[in-house]
């Protein structure tokens, strides 16, 4: 009897999973695999896909300008990650703090984040246009900015931390208050002050915050595409902001290489989850308080 | 570039976003848009789609006469953007999601009518065709076949002007000319020079002109491949490819592209590259909200500076070169998809589309000049309604030309030489130096 309930319940389980299960297989399995098939073969979109073998890795890892964008994919990160996360940490203590106004610029921050990526890309073109841009105009210079090799990585850059920090002192802020007040009264109690509570007291407490939020700000760093792209398309001046998502892009949908943009992602694919799993290796030797 | 994982989901996490990536690069599967039956059916729903606002208009217009004649036979029209026209066209007839009509420009035809993504345009279209442009048929004709249906011939390449900034500056557009090695046959740059002002209304020929803070520019130099840089390799005796191999680079060649460059960055007659290399309208806006002196387009900006400009302009021969004036000439045609599920149906349409009856529309309202020769004459007699004089681009068209870009790969070699004319453009890397990569980088990219 039981053994007869407990297979209709599990069954029934199944059949609730069913949705998400065929959402998985269908959205992200299958592309996986369609996307390993892809590398082994030459295909143009039009043409039949002839099966290659191992050339599309070959041809990609001696393309210089695939080399290039990883090296620029990587500087990007490094450019955004750090700024995105200390400037949330901050706006994020200073929202804590109860100050007037506080409610204002909560939302305010966030809008950035709400907006599709590709729109904000074609707003901030303007700002940083020539003739007749915003930036340009406020500050009485003739910068080209999008199209200079040494501005246009930092520009770029600079719009994406924008759009993401809202999203980050979101995280922030909720560990922020997770934070029992009896601790933060302890501390105080033993003489620390606002500085070495902040330090020894608040930022161990955000270890899982921060885990996450570096976690996911790392991987969608990887991936940027939509405003990089809409700010400066063809890979920027030099190729200094193709990175390697407009690389895959322009791989596939412009010049019609399937199978090599599908080598690329194969390696984006490896190269996040390696990533992921040091970080991860990372946090899970630190010591977590168990608040609970 | 959003995130929305789970916390603690860390490696799912990974996993996903990089299956993102991943997705981007596989195809969607099939489905079957605007098509309601097949062929026999009562109701059939045939689609068109093609880049320009102004034609669909016509289109639609030209439809609605169809549809009265056929009545079990809907029609319907769908726009996309001509900067990813070709990226997304691509991508869909792989994926089955193209229309069942589709227009399809001279330098992209080649890949799909080499693989089977086309129907030929064959006997049945024995009455219409003698009706077409010989051109555009010759243009559309591969491996002895015809894979299009003439829809717009882009007339030659003209002048748009600005009559008060001219007569200010005492100018005469009819008949300039330019040359690279002579200054002193060279009526174009003077002229260019005259009409270029800065902020304290002096000329880009004066010695103390403040390139810094120029508010009116003279001519519209600028990576335009129809517009600009073809005609002066053409009208240099150069050429840019030899069947589909790419010699742009060649000396005649060169020459040009160095002298539409001069005029950006060394003489100021026309906006930095920055503005313009990833902004083809940028300049025809500035023309239109009167900053630029002399617009050189063709007659798919004409319904544009019309509606938009609010002074008086005409339009003037582009400057003649060493070679005379030579301009690009192109024609567009609508292809039709060979996965269309009602074939019988899109021929139906495909045959109104290329009858004097159907295309007349195009000239109707003065949106393009109609690849059926029977109905051109719409086109012109709008515009002489409107007291617009457009028999510059006829001309430019009835004089010696330079054919449009062919390739059975042509879209992978402009994404190869685009980054590298944006720098040439921008004055960073030397002309010749920069087209001979351009061009290597191009022809492996063509034969891949």
């Amino acid at each position: 009897m039981a053994s007869k309930r407990a297979r209709r319940e599990a069954g029934i389980g199944y059949l609730l999973l069913a949705p998400s299960l065929f959402g998985i297989l269908a959205f992200l399995i299958f592309p996986i695999l369609v996307v390993i098939w892809l590398s082994l073969n030459s295909w143009n979109l039009l043409s039949p896909a002839k099966f290659v073998g191992l050339e599309n890795f070959v041809r990609v890892f001696q393309d210089t300008a695939f080399l290039r964008s990883m090296t620029v994919t990587v500087l990007f990160v490094l450019l955004v990650i750090p700024l995105q996360t200390a400037l949330g940490l901050f706006s994020a203590t200073l929202l804590t703090r109860g100050l007037p106004g506080s409610g204002f610029f909560r939302v305010i921050y966030v809008i950035p984040w709400i907006c599709a990526p590709l729109a904000l890309g074609v707003v901030w073109k303007w700002i940083f246009a020539p003739t007749g841009g915003a930036l340009n105009a406020v500050l009485g210079t003739n910068t080209s900015w999008l199209t200079d090799p040494a501005l246009a990585l930092p520009a770029v850059a600079a719009v994406s931390i924008w759009s993401q920090v809202g999203y980050v002192t979101l995280f922030f802020m909720a560990g922020l208050s997770a934070i029992p007040a009896q601790i933060l009264d302890a501390a105080r109690i033993d003489g620390s002050g606002p500085w070495q509570t902040f330090w020894l007291v608040k930022l161990p407490l955000l270890r899982p915050t921060m885990f996450f939020v570096l976690v996911t700000g790392i991987i969608s760093s990887f991936q940027a595409f939509d405003s990089i792209y809409a700010l400066t398309p063809n890979g920027g001046p030099q190729g200094t902001t193709d990175v390697i998502a407009t690389r895959i892009y322009g791989e596939a949908f412009q010049s019609f290489n399937l199978g090599r943009a599908s080598v690329m992602a194969l390696v984006l694919f490896v190269l996040l989850v390696a990533v992921t799993l040091i970080q991860q290796l990372y946090f899970r030797k630190r010591i977590t308080y168990d608040l609970s | 570039m959003k995130s929305f994982w789970r916390k603690g989901a860390t490696a799912t996490a990974a996993l996903g976003a990089a299956v993102l990536a991943l997705t981007a690069t596989g195809c969607s599967p099939a489905a079957d848009k605007g098509s309601t039956a097949g062929s026999s059916g009562p109701n059939t729903t045939v689609t068109v789609r093609l880049w320009d606002e102004q034609v669909q208009k016509a289109y639609e217009a030209s439809f609605k006469e169809f549809e009265a004649k056929n009545p079990n036979i809907t029609v319907k029209t769908t726009l996309e953007p001509f900067s990813t026209y070709f990226d997304k066209l691509r991508t869909d007839v792989s994926g089955g999601n193209a229309d069942d009509i589709f227009w399809v420009s001279s330098s992209y035809f080649a890949p799909y009518a080499d693989n089977g993504s086309l129907l030929e345009i064959g006997s049945e279209f024995d009455s219409e065709k003698s009706g077409w442009v010989p051109a555009a048929v010759d243009q559309y004709t591969r491996n002895g076949k015809l894979w299009g249906v003439p829809q717009l011939t882009d007339g030659g390449i003209a002048v748009y002007y600005n009559k008060a900034m001219l007569a200010k500056a005492g100018v005469d557009p009819s008949d300039l000319s330019w040359n690279p090695t002579d200054p002193s046959k060279d009526t174009f740059l003077k002229a260019a020079q005259k009409l270029t002002l800065d902020a304290n209304g002096k000329t880009a020929d004066d010695p103390s002109f403040d390139k810094d803070h120029i508010v009116q520019y003279g001519y519209n130099a600028s990576q335009d491949l129809q517009a600009i840089y073809y005609n002066f390799i053409g009208s240099n005796g150069g050429a840019f490819q030899d069947g589909e191999k790419f010699v742009f680079a060649s000396d005649k060649s060169a020459q040009a592209f160095q002298y539409v460059v001069d005029l950006i960055n060394k003489y100021h007659v026309s906006p930095g590259a920055a503005n313009t290399n990833d902004n083809g309208d940028f300049l025809r806006d500035q023309f239109i909200q009167g900053h630029v002196a002399m617009f050189q387009s063709g007659t798919y900006n004409l319904k544009n500076v019309s509606d938009g400009a609010k002074f008086d302009w005409a339009i003037a021969p582009i400057p003649a070169g060493p070679e005379g004036r030579v301009s690009v000439v192109n024609n567009i045609v609508a292809a039709a998809n060979a996965k269309t599920t009602h074939k019988d149906a899109t021929l139906k349409v495909l045959q109104w589309l290329g009858s004097a009856e159907g295309s007349k529309f195009i000239g109707a309202e003065g949106a393009a000049v109609p690849a059926v020769t029977a109905a051109q004459s719409s086109y012109a007699d709008f515009w002489k309604a409107k007291g617009v004089d457009s028999s510059q681009f006829a001309k430019a068209a009835e004089g010696k030309t330079i054919s449009a870009p062919v390739g059975s790969n042509y879209g992978a070699a402009a994404n190869a030489w685009k980054p590298i004319f944006n720098e040439i453009f921008l004055g960073r890397t030397p002309v010749k130096e920069g087209l001979q990569k351009a061009q290597d980088a191009a022809n492996a990219a063509m034969t891949q």
